[in-house]
């Protein structure tokens, strides 16, 4: 018989576990719901790659405006028809529009609004090269050195970190990676509700519950008091190990209940569609005057998927140390506790590391540190952002983990247990 | 064959066994001591769960310790604080410690409903063990350390909890199976083994005092115990000059049973000593100890 699953299942036994992954889904799905405002308008995203595809150039930056133009005309004649007036861009007609929709019928407001949107889509194609010409990155350098006070080793890291990212904005451009139609970000921003506001709720809340569950089913026969009649079962201390499996298949399992159902509800809601293989880099997914540049081209759903495997990663590691501490403290309460100190320290102390040492940039190589940005993830943003570091992080993190791991089960496997 | 030799263990600075030589082979050893005397912390040795600070504990010329899942396989087991979930039945722990037993599931349920039966729970076997009564809950106890029909079954303090009934019951039991295999039965009460053990072990100052079979114990004080009846207003002075060891009323007298080292008087009657006068004797500074507490 597999001892494992008879530990998972103590996993899921606890009713809070249940209450918290239900209170925790409400919580996401009136997050999305609070944003689907939204998700007509995002259609026409979808409506306008299918009739275009979303690869920007002459032809497609032609048949756009002739697009445009039909549709800006059929607008005119509605709003001649309304008000006796013309618009020579439909964003203007919604300077006035408060005062006119009543007259409007909801069928004809969405004529309006379709056109508003072809029209930034159009208006905003035309700006694209202006605004990769503009940016200046070694400008951005001088700018982080002084807004974070960095000098001496610190300030050379972060010239050297811009002039790397440039190089990444080159071969971007090259590639035409950014010219790809998208969500507009300054209006919508739906990378940051996506990655920052959903994923990042998602990931506190799977790692609420991942330290709940793996401190209660490694504790579990010392809080019960039945230590004495398993460990000195035929399986013995190897117990642990089962418990180890079962709590990172618990994680598993709690992650992919908390994201399947939340991402489910999310693309039913927005439609994405068309979008999958989009560049996460275009000039459309934008939110801030310095664009969004991942450091290898990403399509959104590889993006997707590697935000999701990152996730999973540092809910194992969570897992992994909360495993550690529990055979360490032996009490769930206070194994809470100490994951909690953990937590806070490990976000503190880069905070507190002079700004001229190396040690500023090393110390944020932690997942405590990662999961508080992760629309971030992949993404050359600042200098605190470099390429490769989920990657460290997660390999530094493994051979950790790794050697902690051995090291409480020799403890263990050494330990009188009375 | 089951050997303690020279096992010592210490926690930090105090020691709890000193020098501990023993050797069990297929029967019931009754391992008798007061609370506190090192009975506890010798089963956790014999079970793995803690290790000696010196010597070893070999089984059939191995070290236990070497041999790990070999040895706990044929070990069944049941601690003084018996710990169980309360929010499963005899029927799904018993299933998760055939688990951790390294058995069959065919085996496990098969062997469930013989031991539920055997131990009388066969009719609450899916009932949530938070409402079952302490004996209740020893009986599943029991269950458990008898799972996988063990050649080395270590049980401390089993009685607690037991009514006389379940005590009789238990104890016949017992005798039955240590045909072929160990039993150490660790207790405090001189009745639990009395009837039972082919050997008794005493621990007395962190060592061995005794190990041998009842009569050879007994023979320690042999000569030593005498019952007489005396009038309950001489029964403070008489006590001050012998070891008491029982007292009750008999025909208006107090009639006392006692060990006493000097010539017999001609109102002595000179009595075969039992088990319970070693252990009251033996122990009789401990037993004034607890008592004083």
């Amino acid at each position: 018989m597999n001892v494992w699953r008879f530990e998972l299942k103590k996993a899921f036994q606890s009713p809070v576990v249940s209450i918290l992954i239900m209170i925790f889904l409400f919580f996401n799905f009136w997050l999305i719901y609070n944003h689907a405002g939204i998700r007509e308008e995002l259609k026409v995203t979808n409506q306008l790659v299918e009739r275009f595809g979303y690869k920007i150039n002459a032809e497609m930056s032609a048949k756009l405006q002739n697009y445009y133009q039909s549709k800006l005309q059929k607008m005119n004649e509605l709003t001649r028809k309304k008000f006796g007036k013309t618009y020579e861009r439909a964003g203007d007609f919604f300077s006035e529009y408060e005062y006119r929709s009543e007259v409007l019928s909801e069928e004809e407001l969405h004529v309006i609004t379709e056109t508003a949107i072809v029209e930034s889509y159009y208006e905003l194609i035309q700006k694209i090269d202006e605004t990769y010409r503009h940016l200046d990155l070694s400008q951005k350098a001088k700018m982080d050195i002084k807004m974070y006070g960095l000098s001496g080793k610190t300030a050379e890291v972060t010239r050297e970190y811009y002039n790397k990212l440039n190089n990444r904005l080159d071969e971007l451009i090259e590639a035409r990676e950014h010219k790809n139609l998208f969500f507009i970000g300054y209006v919508y921003r739906m990378h940051s509700f996506l990655f920052k506001d959903l994923m990042r709720q998602m990931i506190f809340e799977v790692m609420i519950l991942v330290v709940l569950i793996t401190g209660h089913v490694t504790t579990y026969e010392f809080q019960n008091q039945t230590h004495l009649t398993t460990y000195a079962s035929k399986r013995g201390r190897k117990l642990m190990l089962d418990k180890l499996v079962a709590n990172l298949l618990a994680s598993l399992c709690i992650s992919s209940v908390i994201l399947g159902a939340t991402l489910l509800v999310y693309f039913l809601v927005f439609d994405y569609s068309g979008l999958w293989g989009i560049p996460i880099s275009s000039f459309f997914n934008s939110e801030f005057p310095f664009p969004y540049i991942s450091w290898w081209k990403m399509s959104f759903g590889l993006y997707l998927c590697c935000v999701l495997g990152m996730f999973l990663l540092c809910q194992l590691f969570f897992a992994a140390i909360t495993f550690s501490v529990s055979i360490w403290i032996k009490n769930s309460y206070l194994v809470y506790a100490a994951f909690s100190i953990l937590f806070g320290l490990f976000v503190l102390i880069p905070g507190i590391v002079p700004k001229t040492s190396p040690a500023i940039f090393w110390t944020k190589y932690t997942p405590f540190s990662l999961i508080l940005n992760p629309h971030l993830w992949f993404i050359g943003w600042n200098v605190f952002f470099p390429k490769n570091h989920e990657w460290l992080t997660v390999v530094i993190w493994t051979c950790l983990l790794a050697i902690a791991t051995t090291v409480t089960f020799l403890k263990f496997n050494k330990e009188q247990i009375n | 064959m089951l050997v303690v030799n020279h096992v010592s263990k210490s926690y930090g600075k105090f020691e709890a066994l000193k020098d501990i030589n023993l050797e069990f082979s297929n029967g019931v050893y009754g391992l008798l001591a007061p609370n506190g005397a090192g009975k506890t912390t010798l089963i956790k040795m014999l079970t793995t769960l803690i290790f000696p600070s010196k010597g070893e504990i070999l089984y059939n010329g191995t070290n236990i310790a070497r041999l790990g899942e070999k040895y706990r396989e044929l070990l069944g087991y049941l601690p003084q604080d018996f710990g169980y979930y309360k929010n499963y039945s005899p029927r799904q722990f018993l299933s998760y410690l055939g688990a951790l037993k390294g058995m069959d599931k065919k085996v496990v349920n098969q062997r469930i409903d013989e031991l539920l039966k055997l131990v009388a729970l066969e009719d609450v076997a899916t009932k949530k063990m938070k409402k079952f009564s302490g004996g209740m809950i020893q009986r599943v106890g029991i269950a458990q350390a008898m799972l996988n029909d063990p050649k080395i079954l270590i049980l401390d303090e089993p009685t607690a909890g037991l009514d006389p009934k379940e005590r009789v019951r238990f104890r016949n039991l017992l005798s039955e199976l240590a045909r072929d295999r160990i039993v150490i039965l660790s207790t405090h009460i001189v009745s639990d083994v009395e009837s039972i053990a082919n050997e008794i072990i005493m621990i007395k100052d962190k060592q061995v005092l005794y190990k041998g079979s009842i009569d050879e114990i007994c023979k320690k004080i042999e000569g030593m115990v005498y019952e007489t009846s005396i009038p309950y207003e001489q029964a403070t002075v008489f006590k001050k000059g012998v070891f008491s060891l029982s007292e009750k009323q008999e025909d208006g007298l107090l009639k006392i049973r006692f060990i006493s080292k000097k010539t017999p008087e001609p109102t002595w009657t000179a009595v075969k000593p039992n088990l319970e006068d070693v252990f009251l004797y033996v122990y009789r500074d401990d037993i004034q100890e607890s008592s004083a507490l």
